[in-house]
């Protein structure tokens, strides 16, 4: 057991080298941050000066160096475009972003769960298709369109919301709405195969067979078990959310990750771009070995065959 | 994209000189009020120091708020006395003295004086700063009010970078400074400026107070907040819903928007970057380009000003020039024609009678807009090609990298005057330069080393004049840049500043209804 | 309560026509059909040049409204282009970038998706580390770095999004050829002394055919949508090529201003080619594969 964790530590961290590799040249050949931080056609001496400021005249190996070296004392260095700690930024843009997230979540397994009940007890009946097509429409509008139609309805003509920002209660409202609506289909449609699986199952029928009433069937015993994959689900999309958040972010001027790595990209920010994307990553691989170590703890076969 | 050009000093014109005193009636009272600005640009902390400013205008968005320079450019003077009384040349230009204000005070309590000048000075290393320090010999303060510039050598242009195309006459607290140290400085920023620093939260908002102890005016408006607002279109419809009172950059039709909305206005101001398309082909006999017909009939081919109407509301300024017209040494030509019938002759007189496929159309992603509407121009003549946006990085970079071909439509904001643009665009060996003739190379050469003013203007003149003649580019335009002004501000301080086009200044700004 | 799996996965083959079948989505089936007929005929159906306008009649409104005329039915854009030539050279276009970016998906997630499951070991570690690393690189984030790379062209899009949307194949897959591995035919072909690679085509493949294509109906909609952010982003489709996707980020501006028919006209093909393909797939996975869940 030691050695397949042994093992599976290693892995990972090897993924984790890969990744910092790939990511530190993948920025690097797409453009240059200097030419960015400056107006074209500035003085040569000033792009120089930038270049040498930023450590852009060192050759790329000791880039590279210079970048693991400090990755190991924790520090991911300074960002070009604010000249400020990628830490710093990273840790003042996470609770936005978890935030968002964890509202968006609740709202699209809000939509997600009954809907996805419903088709799955009225099977091809009315509210089985409007349900699963209420759901379908979030993930087949661009999030950037019904963003601005929102604002449009909500905060321009009917006046009720802020436009974008972040601070209260009402400003969380449409970003979290425009996002969890874009993942609500995914969970709809778990919970209705996931419960349509448990209804055909055994202990169901049982349960009818004694004489319980349905709404008790399936709204406690049904749905409980029927649940779980889509709990699982929604922490997968979690992660995932805090990452495609970029266009909700956009529209609302909403201060997450998903902008930060964006505008990193952008202005080639090299420090923001490794950061988000080093720190992404560990968090995935992190999730990842805890669940196979988990899975291996449980069922012995897994490490004999690996 | 300002220039803060030093070199045609604008008379104060008669309305100025009327704003201004109308605006100065207010510093009586205290200050009072909110004003919220939408910002198109996430704000950077590097922005707070004037010694890291680098060579784009967005910084001076904050500097003029929350610092001071010794001169810089105010409403009806780009080189007005600020912080400084006065500042002498000495007759050989080896020497600038300067005297400076006395009473002022930073947002700490304490007092400005010379010694904070000199450090400011020293401390700075944004754009320019190796020119400055390879130039400057020494600074010697007389007393706390009184110091002298001294140059290794005479250099005409120093003033336009002391005290225009760089920070380094912006000045900070020396003790303050010492104290803190840059990071510290740059979470907790002083200045000299009429508004102090509050709060800010990155990717967010900038807050910021007034300063009654400012030393021009007591700022009308108590708090100035920054709203940081990506997606224009959601400015736009804060503004409408007067979650901010001023917009930046609001583009196309959405300015169209603003004129439409009761109590909204729309705020043009030209920046000095002009727009142009470039054929990097011409050098290249086999290229249709190579024949200047073919590039003279793309610049008649393009219709400039419907073109200005529809994507800025006639606000840019149409140019047949790459310098911008406020720089130093500039020659003026009239604005180029759109005659597609001589465009069509041009190209049929250069054997393309039924058009040609002339290949790619590059643009930098933000401004392909200008390129859909070329395109059809082009195509119109009978010049069919094929739009290629890159996104900004990959377009900068292609472009320097000599690796773009047919015609590239690019655009330059960067300080300077005409040489140093011409250094980048046009002579042998710039940047962005393709290809070069001899006969601009030479009288290149010949005004680098020209001491006389007179003559090298006339040189450099000559030089935009074969620029002009050999059709190297077809310049489009000098960009409008366009804002929203809400309906609770009275003075929005746009346009106050010549090529300047944020608000500014701000203790000049007021609301409605309180003064 | 163990839940009875079927020993063959033949449950899949059917004799009678698809068309017959309980449920048969004929709606979405149609408007597809529909999409791809303009698609194809699109030269001839178009009124205009998609690509041509003039700033001369832009933002012109549907022909109902006053102000249009039956010139331009739909309105025309920004550019003064022709909205409705536009929406059908559109099709084309979403049809060619949709179709061939999920096919560049799904061949690369199934070939690593089968090598990884089967073969396990090593080069089930390398594949499942990528996909790892590749969750860690959001979708939009790494198509953006490649449209930097390669430049953007209808191409380029198309391979940006196989490459981005790849992995989702790759593990469904595996999960899929794990669970096929421990079935009798395999065993037996093993054990007939078939090799690894002919087991993998002959048997491994075709039993989870099914399984990729419904995950394809359903990748085409998220593709779709993908496509249309990364133009709002700037990285997308190139302009003036008339893409539904691009329309709408376009047209985003037009929605403040009261010019509607930019966005709706397109965001209503972009919404029916979407539910359409996905309540299309939600049917072919009852009918092929009832195993197949958390797609």
């Amino acid at each position: 057991m030691k050695q397949y964790i042994a093992r599976r530590v290693g892995y990972s961290l090897l993924s984790l080298f890969l990744l910092s590799v790939t990511i530190f040249l993948f920025v690097r050949v797409t453009g240059d941050p200097v030419s960015l931080l400056v107006e074209p056609g500035a003085s040569p001496e000033d792009i120089e000066n930038i270049r040498r400021q930023l450590g852009l005249d060192q050759p790329l190996w000791e880039q590279y160096w210079h970048f693991m070296a400090s990755l190991f004392a924790g520090d991911l260095g300074q960002s070009f475009y604010y000249r400020v700690p990628v830490l710093d930024l990273y840790f003042q843009r996470l609770p936005h972003s978890l935030l968002l997230a964890a509202v968006a979540m609740a709202l699209s397994l809000l939509i997600g769960i009954p809907s996805g009940i419903l088709a799955a007890v009225r099977v091809d009946g009315f509210w089985d298709s409007a349900g699963k097509i209420f759901a379908l429409l979030g993930l087949s509008l661009p999030q950037f369109w019904v963003g601005l139609v929102l604002i449009l309805f909500f905060s321009v003509y009917l006046g009720w919301l802020p436009s974008s920002g972040s601070g209260g209660v009402l400003h969380l409202l449409m970003p979290a709405f425009t996002l969890g609506w874009y993942f609500a289909a995914a969970h709809m449609r778990l919970t209705r195969s996931s419960m349509l699986e448990v209804l055909g199952s055994e202990y169901i029928k049982l349960a009818r067979l004694k004489g319980l009433p349905e709404a008790l069937v399936i709204g406690k015993h049904a749905l409980k078990n029927a649940l779980i994959p889509v709990i699982t689900l929604a922490g997968i999309n979690l992660v995932v959310m805090i990452n495609v958040a970029v266009v909700v972010e956009t529209v609302f001027a909403w201060p997450g990750i998903g902008r930060l790595l964006y505008e990193g990209i952008t202005f080639r920010d090299f420090p923001v771009v490794q950061g988000v994307v080093i720190i992404g990553g560990a968090m995935i691989v992190m999730v990842n070995l805890l669940v196979d170590i988990l899975y291996a703890l449980i069922d012995p076969r897994i490490r004999l065959e690996s | 994209m300002v220039s803060l050009s030093t070199t045609r000093r604008g008379v104060l014109g008669l309305s100025t000189a009327a704003m201004i005193g109308a605006t100065l009636r207010a510093t009586d009272a205290a200050p009072e009020g909110e004003l919220r600005v939408g910002v198109h640009v996430s704000l950077a902390p590097t922005w707070f120091d004037p010694a890291e400013t680098p060579g784009i205008i967005t910084p001076f968005m904050l500097l003029y708020a929350m610092h001071d320079a010794v001169i810089k450019a105010m409403p009806g003077d780009p080189m007005a006395p600020c912080l400084a009384e006065s500042c002498t040349m000495s007759p050989e230009g080896l020497s600038y003295a300067l005297s400076l204000r006395k009473g002022v005070k930073f947002h700490n309590g304490e007092e400005l004086t010379a010694e904070d000048v000199k450090f400011s000075l020293e401390r700075y290393r944004g754009a320019a700063s190796k020119s400055l320090r390879d130039r400057v010999a020494n600074v010697d303060i007389h007393d706390p009010h009184r110091l002298t510039i001294r140059l290794k050598e005479p250099w005409p242009d120093f003033l336009t970078f002391y005290a225009g195309a760089s920070g380094a006459g912006w000045i900070v607290p020396k003790k303050y400074v010492e104290q803190v140290g840059d990071e510290g400085f740059k979470k907790a920023p002083i200045g000299a400026g009429p508004y102090r620093f509050v709060s800010f939260t990155p990717g967010v908002e900038l807050v910021c107070e007034a300063f009654d102890g400012y030393w021009r005016k007591k700022p009308a408006i108590k708090r100035l907040v920054f709203k940081v607002i990506p997606d224009e279109s959601t400015r736009l419809a804060a503004l409408q819903r007067n979650e901010i009172d001023i917009a930046y950059s609001i583009r196309g039709e959405l300015a169209d928007e603003l004129l439409r909305t009761p109590g909204l206005a729309i705020k043009p101001a030209l920046g000095s970057a002009p727009y142009w398309l470039y054929f990097p082909e011409q050098w290249d006999p086999q290229s249709p380009w190579h024949d200047r017909r073919v590039r003279q009939a793309a610049s008649f081919a393009l219709d400039r000003k419907t073109m200005n109407e529809a994507l800025t509301l006639g606000h840019s300024r149409l140019t047949g020039s790459i310098f911008p017209e406020n720089f130093e040494f500039y020659w003026a030509l009239p604005p180029p024609a759109y005659d597609p019938a001589r465009a069509r002759k041009l190209l049929a007189e250069a054997g393309h009678a039924r058009g040609f496929d002339a290949g790619d159309y590059y643009c930098d992603t933000s401004y392909a807009n200008i390129g859909e509407v070329a395109l059809n121009n082009l195509r119109e003549v009978g010049i069919r090609v094929k739009l290629r946006p890159l996104e900004r990085a990959a377009f900068f970079k292609a472009y320097s990298e000599k690796k773009l071909k047919n015609i590239v439509q690019g655009a330059s904001g960067a300080f300077g005057n005409c040489a140093t643009r011409a250094e980048a665009f046009v002579a042998k060996g710039g940047t962005y330069v393709y290809g070069s003739y001899p006969d601009i190379d030479e009288l290149f050469a010949e005004q680098a080393v020209e001491m006389d003013r007179a003559k090298r203007a006339a040189t450099l003149q000559r030089l935009q004049q074969l620029v002009h003649d050999k059709a190297i580019y077809a310049p489009i335009w000098q960009l409008a840049f366009i804002s929203g002004v809400g309906p609770r501000v009275d003075q929005s301080g746009f346009g106050l500043i010549k090529g300047f086009v944020y608000t500014a200044p701000y203790e000049d700004l007021t609301l409605k209804g309180k003064a | 309560m163990a839940v009875i799996t079927p020993v063959t996965t033949d449950t899949v083959a059917s004799t009678a026509p698809f068309w017959r079948l309980k449920g048969f989505p004929v709606i979405p089936v149609s408007i597809l059909l529909l999409i791809a007929f303009v698609a194809v005929f699109a030269d001839v159906l178009a009124p205009h040049d998609p690509q041509i306008g003039s700033l001369a009649r832009r933002f012109k409104p549907p022909f109902w409204l006053e102000g249009g005329s039956l010139v331009y039915p739909l309105g025309t854009d920004h550019v003064g282009r022709d909205v409705l030539s536009r929406l059908i050279f559109g099709a084309r276009v979403s049809m060619v970038v949709g179709i061939t970016a999920v096919l560049v998906a799904g061949s690369i997630g199934t070939l690593l998706g089968i090598m990884s499951g089967y073969l396990g070991g090593w080069a089930d570690q390398v594949v499942m580390r990528i996909t790892d690393t590749w969750l860690a690189l959001p979708a939009l984030t790494f198509a953006i770095f490649l449209a930097a790379i390669v430049g953007p062209s209808e191409l380029n899009i198309i391979l940006i999004l196989g490459l981005v949307y790849w992995t989702r194949y790759a593990r469904v897959i595996r999960g899929e050829v794990l669970s096929l591995k421990q079935r009798e035919f395999v065993r037996l072909a093993v054990v007939a002394g078939c090799s690894s690679r002919l087991i993998m085509w002959r048997h491994i493949l075709p039993n989870v055919i099914n399984s990729a294509i419904v995950l394809a109906t359903l990748m085409l909609g998220v593709v779709i949508v993908t496509e249309a952010s990364l133009s709002f982003l700037g990285v997308g489709v190139p302009p003036p090529k008339p893409a539904w996707g691009l329309m709408m980020a376009d047209g985003k501006k037009g929605l403040m201003v009261g010019y509607w028919w930019l966005t709706v006209f397109p965001g209503i093909c972009i919404m029916l080619m979407v539910l359409s393909a996905n309540l299309l797939g939600d049917w072919l996975r009852v009918k092929l594969d009832p195993q197949l869940r958390q797609l």
